[in-house]
């Protein structure tokens, strides 16, 4: 199930939230067995809406929960628990994930016919395996004592808002509000939650989802029909479509933890607008970029070795996130690319960057980022190298077509609202109205109307784009 | 706060509501489909996945308000967005028209090998003149002032008229005009085919018994025609009229079904209730159809001709009817054409090939 869809939000959520409600009164009027009826509520929820659309990776997942939960009561003092545990979580991802992956490597290097296993993958494995790597390593560390509550531990792992695309939660980040007593539903946390969920879901269909229709439009033109300017309209709406499609569902995430009384991490902050690719790393998806530098780049030595051991370093670790975006040597090449990015400008071109005029940083950012985008989402290698030379203009397309022009005119406005949404500005000129209408009594009795009114229009014209179009993929589900 | 969050929670928990206990409905006017029903709830549709897909289906085709929610769309694209089409479609003086891009030569040359097959097994040693035509969709007319995409349809007559170098090409795109199709719907208005037919007359060698337009009257079957773009198309456009043409004879012309076995009449009142109201031209879709014409019969003229047709061929048949004492009409997309002369005594009868451009870009499903 996915929260963009007509099933979760005016089925299975209503549900959810009426019974948390419900059950969460009972526990403010002191009943005690009403906080461990949250936890199961959520729990079977979290449960039913993994299990849903498929129901054979539900015992996949279930089975991770058991073994991860009764290792984790031995890992603070067995050295062998922890082992087992990390290779259950690492076994599972590197067969559902990359095994197809290896074999088909292995036949391209070797020579050997190796025919792929065919194996599916589970939808957020990448993002649940992460979430118990990091309580399983947090607990040999110390820093956490186990979770002996079972029902608290299974919630961590599959609680629906991040379960399938994050944020990646850390364990002992959460743990306060595993804890159902620790967590208050109130007037404010559901209307803030909601708006949350609401402005993420209008991100995802309104814009993900338009821009996404421009990507697929291209990707089924005729090599014939393609031109220099088309491409790079097709990296351009690519880039916005990633990133509204991902921090999209990253805040409808966030919005639903906060409606249930929980608060997840934030994972963007504009990351359109850096100066430079380090800039962009610490804006874009930033939950999986904590969690690669707390749990592989700093245990590897971090920046603390020598510099042939740090790029080493730096390498091993973009490696890795591109391949936890995707079990393709696209991925890895993009992951490589940005690690190659990152070392640069720390050794040499972070100096520059601070000097060069503020609209050259963000070009040299843009025009990268946009490029590893493009490597991104390329079906090969082959491809993402045709698809740069075109852009180059060292293809064989011509610069312009009647066909760029009239794609550039019909989707130019949503582009244009993409770019501007993309910045922080409407979140400003929000505020100012806000600030400027909260001075007068009218002004604030407005204000109370209009905001909701706003967001009830937004969920009317959602379900409208729901109710008739087709085009609902999460890029991120394949991670 | 609780302002804000009651405004909110009633307009989502209005919709939920709606959504629960709307009754499901089984048939979608505006979009001419059935609509999905409620899955089978089995432990074996649950496990598959099959219920959740089929679910999802059935929730948005059930949606409460799904036309106007549709149309909610629909509007946000042209008016907000500023796209130039929504769902392929776009609209230009309140004609709807879908883009037809690229030309698919491989679908082309599909058509025209399986009209060859005809060809070489039925026609080759018979004397009948043989013609072929390609009817252009609204977009040859509406698409270059838009900037819209469209066929490359110089290469695609070109094509046709090459592929088929057996048949006398007749070229009908001087004869029509957008105002010559439905507003809301892909097909021409039989009433404005005067033209048209007056070209595939010469062309024909038949100008001549063909009737002017001052012996024929217009009647007017409805004047709330919604066609099939209407639907697609989910906004609110008005209805048009959808006419027809009659003359005294024509009245007593049958049409033989060979799919049904009926003989009725040459226009099919009864199918302005159903699904699609164009239907009303020889009963809609159909693999073979026999048009007699006695009025023919008796003034001596002893001409057929074989119509190999698409749904624009029905609303054709009748406005060249004066000249032929039968028009046999064989829709190759339901009938193999091996089996043609099961049904067809081949003997000397002219055949014409009137074939839209959509049909020809997208002709997979001739057999």
């Amino acid at each position: 199930m996915i929260f963009s869809s007509v099933p979760f939000l005016y089925y299975f959520f209503p549900v959810v939230i009426l019974l948390s409600l419900a059950v969460s009164r009972r526990q403010q009027d002191g009943r005690r067995t009403a906080g461990r009826l949250t936890n199961s509520i959520l729990l079977l929820a979290s449960l039913f809406f993994y299990g849903y659309g498929e129901p054979k990776y539900l015992l996949l997942m279930v089975f991770s929960i058991l073994s991860a939960w009764a290792l984790g009561l031995l890992v603070p003092k067995s050295r062998l628990a922890f082992l087992v545990s990390v290779v259950i979580s690492l076994g599972l991802l590197g067969w559902f994930k990359y095994a197809d992956f290896f074999v088909e490597s292995f036949a391209a290097v070797t020579g050997i016919p190796a025919e792929p296993l065919g194996i599916a993958l589970p939808i957020g494995i990448s993002f649940y395996t992460f979430q118990i790597l990091s309580y399983t390593i947090d607990l040999r560390r110390g820093k956490i004592a186990p979770q002996r509550n079972l029902i608290r531990f299974a919630m961590y792992v599959s609680l629906f808002p991040q379960l399938i695309a994050g944020p990646i939660v850390v364990y002992k980040n959460v743990e306060p509000q595993l804890d159902p007593h620790a967590r208050i539903i109130t007037a404010e946390s559901l209307y803030g939650g909601a708006r949350r969920f609401l402005m993420g879901l209008g991100k995802k269909v309104l814009l993900a989802n338009q821009l996404g229709q421009l990507t697929e439009i291209f990707g089924g033109l005729d090599a014939a029909d393609r031109s220099v300017a088309f491409y790079w309209i097709y990296a351009l709406a690519f880039s916005l479509q990633i990133y509204f499609d991902f921090s999209g569902y990253s805040d409808m995430a966030i919005g639903l933890g906060r409606m249930l009384g929980f608060t997840f991490p934030e994972n963007f902050n504009y990351p359109y607008i850096s100066r430079s690719i380090t800039e962009f790393w610490r804006r874009w998806h930033m939950t999986l970029g904590g969690w690669f530098r707390e749990y592989v780049y700093i245990p590897l030595g971090g920046n603390q070795v020598s510099f042939g051991r740090w790029v080493c370093n730096l390498f091993v670790v973009w490696a890795l996130t591109g391949l936890w975006h995707g079990a393709a040597w696209t991925f890895v090449v993009w992951g490589l690319f940005h690690g190659l990015l990152l070392l640069l400008e720390k050794r040499w071109l972070g100096g520059i960057l601070a000097k060069v005029p503020t609209f050259a940083a963000h070009a040299y950012t843009l025009l990268l980022v946009g490029i590893s985008m493009v490597i991104f989402n390329a079906d090969s290698l082959q491809e993402a190298g045709e698809y740069l030379l075109s852009m180059f203009g060292l293809g064989s397309v011509s610069a312009g077509s009647t066909l760029t022009w009239y794609y550039l005119r019909s989707y130019g406005l949503l582009l244009m609202a993409a770019i501007f949404g993309a910045t922080p500005l409407p979140k400003k000129i929000v505020g100012c109205i806000e600030e400027r209408a909260g001075k007068t009594d009218f002004g604030k009795k407005v204000l109370e109307w209009a905001e909701p009114a706003a967001l009830a229009c937004l969920l009317l014209v959602v379900t409208a784009y729901l109710v008739d179009g087709s085009f609902n993929p999460f890029l991120y589900f394949r991670f | 706060m609780k302002k804000k969050l009651t405004v909110l929670a009633a307009v989502f928990f209005a919709v939920t509501l709606a959504c629960w206990f709307h009754s499901p409905s089984e048939f979608s006017q505006s979009e001419r489909r059935q609509l999905v029903q409620f899955p089978e709830f089995t432990a074996e549709t649950v496990l598959s996945g099959q219920f959740a897909s089929e679910f999802e289906s059935y929730s948005l085709d059930q949606f409460p308000l799904r036309d106007p929610f549709r149309s909610l769309k629909a509007v946000t694209e042209y008016g907000l967005l500023q796209k130039k089409d929504n769902n392929d479609l776009y609209v230009k003086d309140g004609y709807v028209a879908q883009i037809l891009y690229p030309l698919s030569e491989q679908s082309v040359i599909h058509a025209t090998d399986r009209f060859r097959a005809v060809y070489e097994k039925y026609l080759s040693d018979s004397e009948g003149r043989i013609f072929v035509s390609v009817i252009p969709d609204k977009g040859y007319y509406m698409a270059a002032d838009g900037g819209w995409p469209a066929l490359d349809y110089d290469r695609l007559f070109e094509l046709v008229a090459s592929e088929m170098d057996y048949a006398k090409y007749v070229d009908l795109t001087g004869a029509l005009e957008t105002a010559d199709y439905y507003k809301t719907d892909s097909h021409w208005r039989q009433e404005a085919l005067t033209h048209a037919t007056a070209v595939l007359g010469d062309a024909m060698g038949i100008a001549g018994d063909l009737k002017k337009p001052e012996e024929m009257d217009v009647v007017t079957a409805t004047e709330n025609f919604r066609g099939v773009y209407y639907g697609q198309a989910a906004l609110p456009l008005p209805g048009e009229p959808l006419r027809y043409v009659i003359w005294d004879s024509l009245e007593d012309c049958t049409a033989y079904n060979f799919e049904t076995g009926e003989t009725t009449g040459v226009y099919q009142m009864e199918k302005l209730e159903g699904k699609d109201p164009y239907d009303i031209f020889l009963g809609g879709a159909c693999a073979l159809i026999t048009v007699d014409n006695p009025s023919a019969q008796a003034a001596g003229i002893d001409r057929e001709l074989i119509l190999f047709r698409d749904s624009f061929g029905s609303s054709m048949a009748p406005l060249l009817l004066p000249a032929y004492s039968r028009i046999t009409l064989v829709d190759l997309r339901y009938l193999k054409s091996d089996f043609l002369d099961q049904f067809i005594d081949f003997h000397g009868q002219d055949v014409l090939f009137l074939y839209g451009a959509a049909m020809l870009n997208e002709s997979y499903t001739l057999k």
